[in-house]
């Protein structure tokens, strides 16, 4: 049988000064599961993957993986451990390939160099990027960005991927083949995703569970026709603009 | 041949490492031949300078932090070399305070010299501790603070280091040819640091920090391995240095040395071993030439620059690097197999930079 793995975030919250960016939220994740986070623009999407990612120390709460404690973790060390993540921003080495890039991930997770290479290789071929494996990540269009960030992320093959927007800008056709993929990561790696996503469309379709953040607060969490329906969510989303 | 050939993607890829010996022995054989005792030494100098610059590069460029303290390796490498090697007669007057075992023994300049790199990579491994868990400008700041540390102490610690006055008697061992195998070895070295794991994962963090750490790099620990390893090269470029003078001052190991090389780097472009290679070569070029029009030549008219123009002039060279190209000559790009590469999916072999 595959292992369960198990990512539980318990009543956690962070104050930046007087703000306080996420409110006691408390959210799980296993092996295989697709749960969808949105919320309006500052919600605190972003704050909560940086806690869970080991980027963020929370100021009240804890994260749990496997039953333990992550509170001593370090990002590198929680990557290690199996939390991988991509970033709003892209945030790839720009002067490096695209091979290099994905590559990263392995031999930074303790890998050779030449495993790591191949590795990388191997994935890019997956998502479709082999073609472009020599090409220096900086001059990529932004569609192929994502993907070599999901890519590095997956370097390994984590217990858990957190996907900050990564379908941000897209057309709803690239965003559709966004959510495919989504899907294929699943299936391939069994792993736990955590989908950042603001298009409802997109995530109502792709995501078994939802959790709604707005201001830091949890407004709604459950399957994603209860969400649709709840009048805090339409608040939220048609109220806010 | 095959445009792909097994061969041909491994001659590309280390086509840097063999264009840039190729390179650097060319100059040594070319000058050498000459046999000029005056230019012969400057080439020697020039060789230590680049064991430097290349040692420099291994940590500025593949980190993306700047250090202005690797020259007190050099100093450490130096004085730990001269220690063990210097005549047992001298060493009993200019620095009566070593220790028995010192006094009454002198050893071979290269096992000394490697003890040298050694002593010099164990300091950086525990100021590295420290040193490495800072960034940006106040990492560069720590590493300036750090050569003022090492250098005050040296001129202090006189029973060892002759304080003010120098250590006298070294044998004069490193010739051009001694001089040119550590460039050689210094190169290979940063090479294959920069293409291995360790150099892939540090050249991440520098293009990313946060990305890199979300991709399992420990940044701290991988900047750690690179400082250390680049201070052993200085270290060894500190033993050259002091055979190649006969003598050693505190004073030698000081800012007009952190600057000269610094420049070199920057002049080549600090990101790649090439960056570094050409740049030592272009401004100890161009320092040598403004040395000659110091002395005065005559070219039709008679030509006499003032005193200090070397420096003078290689402060204008850096400042038009700065200025208008500041990825340096080599455009931060490492020299490239001359012929168009074949585009393959399944070649795993990139330019390494
Ligand atoms: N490091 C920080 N310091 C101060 N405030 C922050 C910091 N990071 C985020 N915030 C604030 O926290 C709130 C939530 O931000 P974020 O998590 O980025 O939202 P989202 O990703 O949902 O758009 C915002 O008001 C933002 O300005
Ligand atoms: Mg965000």
């Amino acid at each position: 049988m595959k292992r369960q793995d198990t990512l539980e975030i318990s009543g956690v919250t962070v104050r930046f000064q007087g703000l306080t960016a996420i409110d006691s939220v408390t959210e799980s994740l296993v092996s295989g599961e697709i749960l969808g986070l949105i919320g309006p623009n500052g919600a605190g999407k972003t704050t909560l993957v940086n806690v869970v990612s080991g980027f963020q120390k929370p100021t009240e709460g804890s994260v749990l993986l496997n039953g333990r404690t992550t509170g001593a973790e370090t990002p590198h060390s929680l990557r290690r451990r199996g939390v991988a993540r991509t970033f709003q921003a892209g945030r790839l080495f720009r002067e490096m390939s695209v091979l290099e890039n994905v590559a990263v991930a392995g031999v930074g997770m303790g890998r050779t160099r030449a495993a790591a290479h191949a590795e990388a290789m191997e994935l890019l071929d997956w998502i479709g990027l082999a073609p472009k494996a020599n090409l220096i990540a900086g001059a990529l269009p932004y569609t192929d960005e994502r993907r070599v960030g999901i890519a590095r992320a997956l370097m390994q093959s984590p217990h858990f991927v957190l996907l900050d927007e990564p379908a941000a800008g897209m057309s709803d056709l690239e965003c559709d083949e966004l959510m495919r993929l989504v899907r294929d990561i699943r299936d391939r790696f069994g792993c736990g995703v955590l989908l950042i996503e603001h298009n409802m469309r997109v995530v109502m379709e792709v995501c078994e569970r939802i959790h709604v953040l707005d201001s830091g607060r949890t407004i709604a969490q459950g399957k994603p026709e209860a969400v649709r329906n709840d009048p805090a969510v339409i608040e939220a989303y048609l109220g806010g603009g | 041949m095959e445009p792909n050939s097994p061969f041909q993607r491994t001659l590309r890829e280390f086509w840097p490492l063999l264009i840039l010996s190729a390179l650097v022995t060319a100059v040594v054989v070319i000058i050498q031949a000459f046999g000029d005792p005056i230019v012969s030494r400057s080439l020697t100098e020039a060789l230590i300078r680049l064991v430097v610059v290349v040692a420099l590069f291994i940590f500025i460029g593949n980190s993306g932090l700047m250090s202005f303290g690797h020259i007190a390796f050099m100093m450490i490498g130096a004085y730990a070399t001269a220690w063990q090697t210097m005549p047992v007669m001298t060493k009993g007057i200019f620095a009566p305070g070593l220790p028995e075992y010192l006094l009454q023994n002198s050893h071979h300049w290269i096992p000394a010299t490697l003890i040298g790199g050694v002593a010099a990579s164990v300091v950086a491994l525990v100021a590295g501790l420290a040193l490495m868990r800072l960034s940006g400008i106040a990492a560069s700041i720590g590493t300036f603070a750090f050569l003022m540390v090492f250098y005050s102490f040296y001129l202090q610690w006189s029973t060892w280091t002759a304080g003010q006055s120098s250590l006298v008697g070294l044998p004069m061992t490193t010739t051009p040819w001694v001089g040119l195998v550590f460039s050689l070895v210094a190169i290979a070295v940063a090479f294959f640091y920069a293409r291995s794991r360790f150099g892939l994962a540090l050249r991440a963090s520098r293009e990313d920090a946060v990305a890199a750490q979300a991709s399992g790099v420990n940044v701290q620990v991988q900047r750690l391995i690179a400082f250390v390893v680049s201070a052993f090269l200085c270290g060894l470029a500190g033993g050259l240095y002091g055979h190649f003078l006969g003598l050693l001052t505190v004073d030698t190991f000081y800012l007009p040395l952190t600057f000269i090389t610094i420049a070199m780097l920057v002049v080549g472009g600090m990101n790649s071993l090439s960056g570094a290679v050409v740049g030592t070569l272009f401004v100890s070029f161009a320092i040598e030439i403004l040395r000659v029009l110091e002395r005065g030549v005559t070219v039709g008219v008679p030509v006499k620059l003032p005193a200090n123009s070397a420096e003078v002039g290689l402060g204008i060279i850096l400042l038009l690097v700065l200025i208008f190209r500041r990825t340096g000559i080599t455009r931060n790009q490492e020299i490239y197999w001359p012929w168009k590469p074949v585009v393959s999916v399944s070649s795993v072999t990139r330019r390494q930079s």
